[in-house]
């Protein structure tokens, strides 16, 4: 089998900012992205071999954007459909092409104007064209606010989550967003705030909702041994997995409270031959509060019906024992559909994390949407080189 | 309503039989493994042989939602949509409107109630069992 552990590496980030309005096309901002990640790895597009990005049919695939940036003989590519639940997968993909010898150097993106003109939760967008959604639209279920709201009651129901631990997980990480100059949100929200802001769907709260963004942010994979002769430290790619199966819309569906992610963390953890306790930080998908509390039980961190009492515990603050979304997350740093939780974790294993650095952190683990909407997850674990 | 069901191939028949208020699921001929939603496999052996069958339209309330914001034209806010685990299915998960004068209890039993659009569709909402 491939020997695949610390063998491929991030060598870079690169963003653009995080708005309401790019007033560019997703074309532009992944070509902006693209060019900022290898910067910063001191690399140039004449070093690319490979592009890879994911997309539900509102952003630009490497076939626009390869030309686009003069890149006409592309070793390897990959155009993912996908929202969130395969933002880890694109990257854990590139590194096996990597590490595989297809291609050297791969930039894996995700551009979306999500605010201003391809809104996930908003109206105005047609109803995708899954068959399994003609049994849920015509009741007027259709966006994700509402599904996940739907899996956090029947959790509340289950477990005796509260109102107050989802309410702690949104204060927590607008605390971290506050640290973050490249977050939408920075002002401090209180308990009082999240209970105060408006309904969504019940029991979701506005505070309980990612920020829809426009923006963009890349990844630069490319070899352990090459990253290590780059301009920034290499941040290396322990593991990588993806998979799942499990609808929980129509199909067979044990337990709403259980994701994908409770079959693919074994996998995850065995491949980077560590378990939980050895994670230092944390990005966890956040689409949604709830996605981060049961992320946290099906990674492991805490027992089944526990992540409600963990948040509240304060264990997930950048002082705990298992900083979370240090960068604000979705929540509050900006909604880039996955790829800017890797630019992150990559962030602060470089150490480069600013006034939101977790002091020592070697070994992080990020996340993509634990498996509710499309049945499969992915996830990273990264660890200083 | 904010939305009109598009049938597919494997779901038409379906919709034509709630249409006239029968509610069937599938049920594999091989194994005899009831299914839903619609679809030509069994996914517990993997064959094609299966015959519709009537159950009683019943289950449980696993969890629902009070939706206040309007994420498709049409709707009227706010509205609960239901999520309800179908006793005829173990492990399936279907939605629906909530008809009943109260809110829904976690696990109590509802029965389907018939709400029809018009000669071709009819919806399946979900009120409190009798009894
Ligand atoms: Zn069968």
């Amino acid at each position: 089998m491939l020997d695949f552990r610390d063998v491929t590496a991030i060598a870079g980030v690169g963003y653009t900012p995080f708005t309401k309005d790019s007033g560019a096309s997703t074309l532009t901002l992944a070509c902006r992205a693209v060019l900022a990640a290898l910067e910063d790895a001191g690399l140039t597009a004449d070093d690319v071999d490979g592009l890879a990005t994911h997309r539900v049919g509102d952003s630009a695939p490497p076939a626009l954007v390869g030309p686009a940036l003069g890149l006409t003989d592309l070793a390897w590519h990959l155009d993912q459909f996908g929202g969130g639940s395969v933002s880890h997968a694109v990257v854990g993909q590139a590194a096996l092409a990597v590490a595989a010898g297809m291609a050297e150097t791969v930039v894996c993106y995700r551009a979306i104007n999500a605010r201003s003109e391809f809104r996930m939760g908003g109206t105005g967008r047609g109803v995708p064209a899954s068959p399994e959604v003609q049994y849920q639209a015509p009741y007027g279920y259709v966006a994700p606010p509402q599904q996940y709201a739907m899996y956090a009651r029947a959790h509340m129901l289950k477990y005796g989550t509260k109102a107050e631990h989802f309410g702690q997980l949104a204060v927590t990480q607008r605390a971290n967003a506050a640290k973050n100059p490249r977050a939408l949100m920075r002002t401090p929200i209180t308990m009082d705030d999240y209970l105060a802001s408006r309904w969504i769907a019940e029991p979701f709260r506005l505070l309980d909702c990612c920020l829809e963004t426009d923006g963009a942010c890349a990844v630069v994979v490319t070899t352990a041994e090459r990253a290590r002769s780059l301009r920034r430290p290499p941040v290396l790619i322990s593991a990588a997995a993806w998979g799942g199966g499990t609808s929980h819309l129509s199909g067979p569906a044990a337990d709403p409270t259980v994701t994908a992610a409770a079959a693919l963390a074994p996998r995850l953890y065995a491949q980077a031959g560590l378990g939980p306790a050895e994670i230092d930080v944390a990005e966890l998908y956040d689409c949604f509060t709830y996605s981060v509390i049961v992320q946290l039980e099906d990674y492991g961190f805490c027992a089944k019906g526990e992540g409600g009492p963990y948040v509240a515990s304060g264990a997930t603050a950048l002082d705990g024992p298992l900083p979370v979304n240090t960068h604000g997350g979705f929540l509050s740093e900006g909604y880039v559909h996955g790829v800017n939780h890797i630019a992150e974790a990559v962030s602060q294993l470089r150490g480069d994390a600013g006034d939101r650095q977790v002091p020592g952190a070697e070994v992080a683990l990020s996340t993509a949407q634990p498996g509710y909407i499309l049945p499969a997850t992915s996830a990273l674990i990264l660890r200083r080189s | 309503m904010p939305y009109r069901p598009e049938p597919d191939r494997d779901s038409r028949e379906w919709w034509q039989r709630i249409a006239t208020r029968e509610f069937v699921v599938q049920r594999c001929d091989t194994c005899g493994t009831t299914r839903f939603p619609a679809r030509a496999f069994c996914p517990a052996c993997r064959t094609e042989a299966w015959h519709w069958q009537e159950v009683e339209p019943e289950g449980r309330v696993e969890s629902w939602i009070v939706n206040h914001q309007a994420f498709m034209p049409g709707a009227r806010e706010p509205y609960v949509v239901v999520m309800v685990r179908l006793a005829a299915v173990p492990g399936c998960l279907v939605y629906g409107n909530w008809d009943g004068e109260r809110p829904p209890e976690a696990g109590e039993r509802v029965r389907a109630s018939y709400n029809r659009i018009d000669d071709t569709l009819t919806l399946v909402n979900w009120a409190p069992a009798a009894g």
